[in-house]
C-alpha cells in the first residue's frame, strides 16, 4: 500500500513537470524571454515540490504512526506483566498478524495481533490517502503558481541547495553517531576495568575469567597488542617506504612515457586488490615459504608470523605510497628541474638536493597515510599474523595485532554484550590513533601547498 | 659590425626539430665573448630554443633533435666527449620565471658551488656566495638574512638570486630567457643595469620580447622569425639601419 502510494507521488512529480513545464512555454509563446525562468525551471520546482511533499508525509506519518501503534499495543496488554514477557507477547502478536511464526501462542497474542492488523490497516491507507493528498495538493498550488515573473529558478535551487546541505549533514552525523556510541561503550568499559590495567597491562585474555562472572582486570592489558600492531606496521613500512618511493621517483623522472603507461596501471591494479587476497596470499603462500626458508638457514620461523603479514602489508601499501608520492613529485614545477639542471646538476643530484626536498612533506603525508592503513588493516593479519597475544619484538614469531582481537572477541561464541566490552575499548584506542596519524597527515599536505602557492 | 670582441660561440647550420616541427631552420650565428648579444623577435620564432640549444637543456626534451655545429671557444659542444652536465656549469642559465630553490638564499647560491665542489670548506663557500649575491646586487639586501628563504624575496629580488645563482659556479657565458618578463619596471630596471654590467665580464645572451630592453642592454642583436635568423648586427644598426624588410616592419611595431 505505501509502496503504492510513494510510486503514485512519484508519478504525480513527473506529470507536474510536464505540465508545469509545457504551461510557462505556453506563457513565453514566441518570446521565451519575457519568463524570469526558463520553462524547465517551472517544471523542475513543480515536481521537485510535489515528491517532497508527498515522501515527506510518508517518512514522518510512518515514523510518527509506528511509535502511536506500538504505544497503543503495550498499553492494551493485561496487567502485571514483566517487561520482557511484554516484549514478547508484542513481538509475537505482530509475527502472528503478519502470519509468521510466534514463540507460543496464547490469548494475549491473539488480542495483540488482530489490534496490529487492525491499527496497520488503518495506518497503510491513512497514509497512502495523506501522502498522495498533499502531493496533489502540492502540485495543484505549484502549477497556478506558474507565470511570468515567477521566479522559479531561485526556489528551485534553494530547495537544491538545501538537498546537498542535507547530504553533507548525514556524513557528519554518521560520524559524530560512530564517535559517541565507541566514546559511551569504551567508558562503559572502563568504568568496570580500570584504564591503566587496559592501556599498561602485558597480558590479554579478556574473557578468560567471563565464566566465573567477571572479567579479570589483570587480563586485559592491550600492551601485546599495540606492540603486535607497532611490529607489523613497521615491517610493512619497511617495505613499502622505499619500494613505493623509489617506484615513483622512477615513474616521474626516469621513466619513458611507454614505461609509465604500462606501470602506473599495473600498481592501480595492486591497489585494486581485494585485502581478502593478499590475507590468502600471505598465509599460503608467503608465511610457508618464509618458513621453510627460515628452516634451510637454520631459524626457526612460525608459520604465522608477523614478518609474513608485515611484508605482504607493506606490498599492499606500496600503490598507495607510489600514487602519492608520483603526485607530488610531479607538482613540483619543472622550472625547479630546469633551474637546477641549468646549474650542471645531474638527475640524482637535482632529485636529491631540490626534488625530494621540495617534496618531502607530501611524501611524509603519503607515508603517514599508509601508517594508518597498516594499522587499521584486518584481513591480512587475520589471515597471517596469529590470534595469540604474544609480547615480542621478534619478526619471525606470531604476534597478534588490535584488528585481530576486534575480530576474535566479535566473532567468537561469547554473548556479545560481554565481548564488544574490550572490542570498543580496542577500537576506540586505534580510531584515536589512526585519527592523530590522519590530522598530522593533512596538516603536512597543507602545509606543503603554502609552498608553490 | 665591431669584430674587436672575441668569439665565444660558432654556431653552423643550426637545426632544431621538436618532433615534426622544424623550430631553427639552418641557422649560422657567431656570438662574441664579454659582450650582450640580445635574441629578439616574435613569439614561436625559435629565439628561446635556440637559447636553450647553447647549454644542451633541450636534452631534457625527449622529442627535440639539434644538428649542425655549435662550438664553443672552438669546441664542439653536441661531440661526445661533451657531458651536458659539465656543459651547463660552464654556460649558465637565467628563466623566465624567477625560480629560487625553496631552500634558504644562502643554499640556493651554494647550490652550483657544492655540486661542481667548487669550494674546498664552509669559509670558500661563504667568499663564494657573498661575491655571487654582489655580483647580482643583492648583498645589501639579503646579507643579514641569508637564512630566511629565498622563495620569501620579492620577484626583482628572486631574479636576481637566481642571477647569483648561476654566477656562483663560475660560468664562462650566461644565457637569460626572458629574465624581466615576470618583473615590475622598477625591478626590471635594476635587473637590466646588473645585466649590462655582467655583460662586460661574460659572455652574455638575453632573449627579450622588448625591443627597448635590447636596445639598452645589448651590444648586437639577432632577429628571429619563424625559425630563421633574419638579420643579426650591431644593435645601433638593428634599430636605426635595418636590411631585410621583415626585420624592419618588426622593430618598426608593424607585426610581431
Amino acid at each position: 500500500m505505501l509502496s503504492w502510494a510513494a510510486l503514485l507521488v512519484c508519478a504525480l512529480a513527473v506529470a507536474g513537470f510536464f505540465v508545469a513545464k509545457g504551461r510557462a512555454v505556453a506563457l513565453g509563446g514566441d518570446t521565451p524571454a519575457i519568463l524570469h525562468s526558463r520553462p524547465v525551471y517551472h517544471g523542475g520546482f513543480v515536481a521537485i515540490r510535489t515528491a517532497l511533499a508527498g515522501l515527506c508525509v510518508l517518512i514522518f506519518g510512518l515514523i510518527l504512526s509506528n511509535i502511536a501503534i506500538r504505544w497503543a499495543l503495550y498499553s492494551g496488554l493485561p496487567a502485571g506483566l514483566s517487561g520482557i514477557e511484554r516484549d514478547l507477547i508484542v513481538s509475537d502478536g505482530v509475527a502472528l498478524a503478519g502470519g509468521n511464526l510466534a514463540s507460543r501462542s496464547g490469548e494475549a497474542r491473539d488480542v495483540v495481533a488482530a489490534l496490529y492488523a487492525r491499527l496497520s490497516m488503518i495506518q497503510g491507507w491513512g497514509l497512502a490517502l495523506a501522502s498522495v493528498g498533499v502531493a496533489g495538493f502540492a502540485l495543484m498550488r505549484g502549477l497556478r503558481q506558474v507565470s511570468i515573473p515567477f521566479r522559479a529558478r531561485s526556489r528551485f535551487e534553494r530547495i537544491v541547495q538545501i538537498v546537498l546541505a542535507i547530504s553533507a549533514g548525514i556524513a557528519v552525523l554518521t560520524t559524530i553517531g560512530i564517535v559517541a556510541s565507541l566514546l559511551g561503550q569504551t567508558l562503559v568499559f572502563f568504568s568496570e576495568i580500570p584504564v591503566w590495567n587496559f592501556l599498561f597491562g602485558t597480558l590479554w585474555s579478556p574473557l578468560s575469567g567471563v565464566h566465573d562472572g567477571a572479567m579479570d582486570p589483570g587480563k586485559v592489558g592491550a600492551v601485546p597488542l599495540f606492540a603486535g600492531t607497532l611490529l607489523i606496521t613497521v615491517i610493512a613500512m619497511l617495505v613499502a617506504v622505499p619500494v613505493g618511493l623509489f617506484s615513483a621517483i622512477y615513474l616521474s623522472d626516469f621513466a619513458s612515457a611507454r614505461a609509465r603507461s604500462i606501470i602506473k596501471p599495473m600498481l592501480e591494479i595492486l591497489a585494486g586488490i581485494p585485502t581478502v587476497v593478499y590475507g590468502f596470499f600471505a598465509a599460503i603462500t608467503v608465511a610457508p615459504f618464509l618458513r621453510d626458508t627460515g628452516a634451510a638457514m637454520g631459524l626457526s620461523v612460525s608459520s604465522e608470523s608477523a614478518l609474513a603479514a608485515g611484508v605482504v602489508m607493506g606490498i599492499m601499501i606500496i600503490p598507495f605510497i607510489s600514487s602519492l608520492s608520483d603526485d607530488v613529485i610531479n607538482a613540483v614545477p619543472q622550472s625547479l628541474r630546469d633551474g637546477s639542471y641549468g646549474l650542471g646538476a645531474t638527475k640524482a643530484e637535482t632529485i636529491r638536493n631540490v626534488i625530494l626536498p621540495a617534496a618531502l612533506p607530501g611524501i611524509m603525508s603519503a607515508v603517514l597515510l599508509g601508517v594508518s592503513r597498516a594499522i587499521g588493516e584486518t584481513m591480512i593479519v587475520v589471515m597471517a599474523a596469529g590470534q595469540g597475544a604474544n609480547l615480542t619484538a621478534n619478526p619471525l614469531e606470531a604476534v597478534t595485532t588490535v584488528t585481530v582481537q576486534i575480530v576474535a572477541l566479535i566473532t567468537g561464541d561469547t554473548e556479545a554484550s560481554t565481548a564488544a566490552g574490550p572490542a570498543f575499548a580496542l577500537g576506540f584506542t586505534l580510531f584515536c590513533i589512526t585519527l592523530i596519524f590522519n590530522i598530522w597527515a593533512l596538516r603536512l599536505v597543507r602545509k606543503y601547498r603554502e609552498v608553490y602557492d | 659590425m665591431t669584430e674587436t670582441d672575441p668569439i665565444k660561440f660558432r654556431c653552423q647550420g643550426v637545426n632544431v626539430w621538436y618532433g615534426q616541427t622544424h623550430a631553427i631552420k639552418d641557422n649560422d650565428i657567431d656570438i662574441h665573448d664579454k659582450a650582450v648579444t640580445a635574441f629578439i623577435g616574435p613569439s614561436g620564432c625559435g629565439k628561446s630554443t635556440f637559447l636553450r640549444c647553447l647549454n644542451r637543456m633541450n636534452d631534457t626534451i625527449d622529442i627535440c633533435r639539434v644538428s649542425g655545429s655549435l662550438l664553443l671557444d672552438g669546441e664542439d659542444i653536441y661531440s661526445r666527449e661533451i657531458d651536458p652536465v659539465q656543459l651547463r656549469a660552464r654556460v649558465g642559465m637565467v628563466f623566465q620565471k624567477p625560480n629560487p630553490f625553496p631552500k634558504s638564499i644562502y643554499d640556493n647560491v651554494a647550490y652550483g658551488p657544492r655540486i661542481h665542489g667548487l669550494a674546498r670548506n664552509k669559509a670558500d663557500l661563504d667568499v663564494i656566495v657573498g661575491e655571487s649575491l654582489g655580483a647580482a646586487g643583492l648583498w645589501d639586501e639579503v646579507k643579514d638574512r641569508l637564512a630566511a628563504p629565498g622563495t620569501g624575496l620579492s620577484g626583482g629580488q628572486q631574479q636576481r638570486l637566481c642571477i647569483a645563482r648561476a654566477i656562483a659556479t663560475k660560468p664562462e657565458v650566461l644565457l637569460m630567457d626572458e629574465p624581466c618578463s615576470a618583473l615590475d619596471p622598477i625591478a626590471t630596471e635594476t635587473v637590466e643595469e646588473l645585466i649590462s654590467g655582467l655583460g662586460e665580464r661574460y659572455c652574455v645572451v638575453i632573449v627579450t620580447h622588448s625591443m627597448q630592453q635590447a636596445n639598452r642592454i645589448s651590444r648586437r642583436t639577432a632577429f628571429f622569425h619563424l625559425g630563421n635568423l633574419v638579420e643579426y648586427d650591431t644593435t645601433d644598426a638593428i634599430f636605426s639601419t635595418p636590411q631585410d624588410e621583415r626585420t624592419i616592419g618588426y622593430v618598426s611595431g608593424r607585426f610581431g
